[in-house]
């Protein structure tokens, strides 16, 4: 209900409005380029609970406290998918926010075990970058890409390669 | 307090000792996927890509899809979630996987189904458990390959672990 004469507030702050970019294109990435990626995320029982059994991951480690404590661990231990999972999650602003979908993941360890209350990081190093006359308007980057608990240890470690969208597509 | 069993809580059809190289399986159970499982656990793990959780962006973007896809990292732990009471209940650690590749995109509404094949068996560090190393297949309702990997487990062996 714009009065007469006022700018129609939607069009005024739409045409004002600049985008606050995310994400990184190919011609970001230089082979050795180290990122310390955002956030850091403490891993809580309901994540844990709820990831495994979405998932139907049916190993009582990763539910059963009494089972895992049996097992000489100090509680439930994290479900190591979503440790995974979440050390890509914090990846991909950095990596692959701007591009398509990911294509491989390869020589994937999980050093040590995550336990519920611990935190996780991570670091990713570009090793590769090429372009591929398959994907136009996409190069395929791989970085190494490491998780880290709250006490500076490695608990998984991976390479991944991903299409990323070049500048002028 | 009663004594916990742990024997008595997980299946005894899946110790390191049965499974034998070359053994091809297929999971009794499929997953058909939902916006609860891609977007909640997208979200869960803040993967920011948009293309997992933003329908209008996909729609209009014109990109290489026209809807949300499902993350890689969804469809992973989905299919081998499904390989995972035969293969991991009796796990005493997830060693790691390798050659991951992902060979179809997964939309929700679509359905996963699981095979796997033991390539090896050998011995772990610890007398009471050995390492399987499975070549998993994700397929689609089609019966795509929209997934494929290897994973090593370390499994209890029954002579250790049976009577526990």
């Amino acid at each position: 209900m714009a009065e007469k004469g006022k700018l129609e507030p939607v069009a005024d702050f739409r045409e004002q409005a600049i985008l606050w970019p995310k994400g990184h294109t190919y011609e970001d990435f230089e082979v050795g380029m180290v990122f310390r990626h955002h956030w850091g995320r403490t891993l809580n029982e309901g994540d844990n609970s709820l990831f495994t059994t979405l998932t139907l991951h049916f190993n009582p480690l990763y539910f059963n406290e009494p089972y895992a404590k049996a097992h000489g661990h100090p509680g439930v231990v994290v479900n190591p998918l979503l440790v995974f999972n979440t050390v890509f999650g914090m990846t991909v602003e950095d990596l692959s926010e701007g591009g398509g979908p990911f294509l491989g993941v390869d020589a994937m360890t999980y050093h040590r075990p995550v336990h519920v209350g611990d935190t996780v990081y991570a670091h990713s190093e570009v090793v590769g970058k090429r372009t591929s006359a398959r994907f136009p308007g996409f190069g395929i980057v791989t970085w190494h890409t490491k998780g880290l608990n709250q006490d500076g240890e490695m608990v998984i470690d991976y390479r991944r390669a991903n299409l990323v969208r070049t500048r002028d597509e | 307090m009663t004594t916990l069993r742990t024997s008595e809580l997980t299946g005894n059809d899946n110790y390191f000792e049965d499974f034998r190289p070359g053994a091809v399986f297929r999971h009794a159970r499929g997953k058909t996927v939902e916006a609860i499982d891609n977007v909640q656990i997208t979200n869960l793990v803040m993967n920011t890509a948009e293309g997992h959780f933003n329908e209008d962006a996909m729609r209009k973007q014109g990109g290489i899809f026209d809807r949300r896809v499902c993350f890689g990292g969804v469809s992973i732990a989905l299919v081998v979630g499904l390989a995972a009471q035969d293969t991991a209940e009796n796990a005493l650690a997830e060693l790691g996987m390798d050659k991951i590749r992902l060979k179809e995109p997964v939309f929700h509404g679509d359905t996963l189904y699981a095979c796997s094949q033991v390539l090896a068996v050998e011995d772990g560090e610890r007398e009471d458990a050995g390492v399987v190393t499975f070549h998993h297949w994700g397929l689609n309702q089609d019966d795509k390959v929209v997934f494929e990997g290897e994973r090593r487990v370390l499994i209890k062996r029954r002579s250790h672990w049976a009577d526990n």
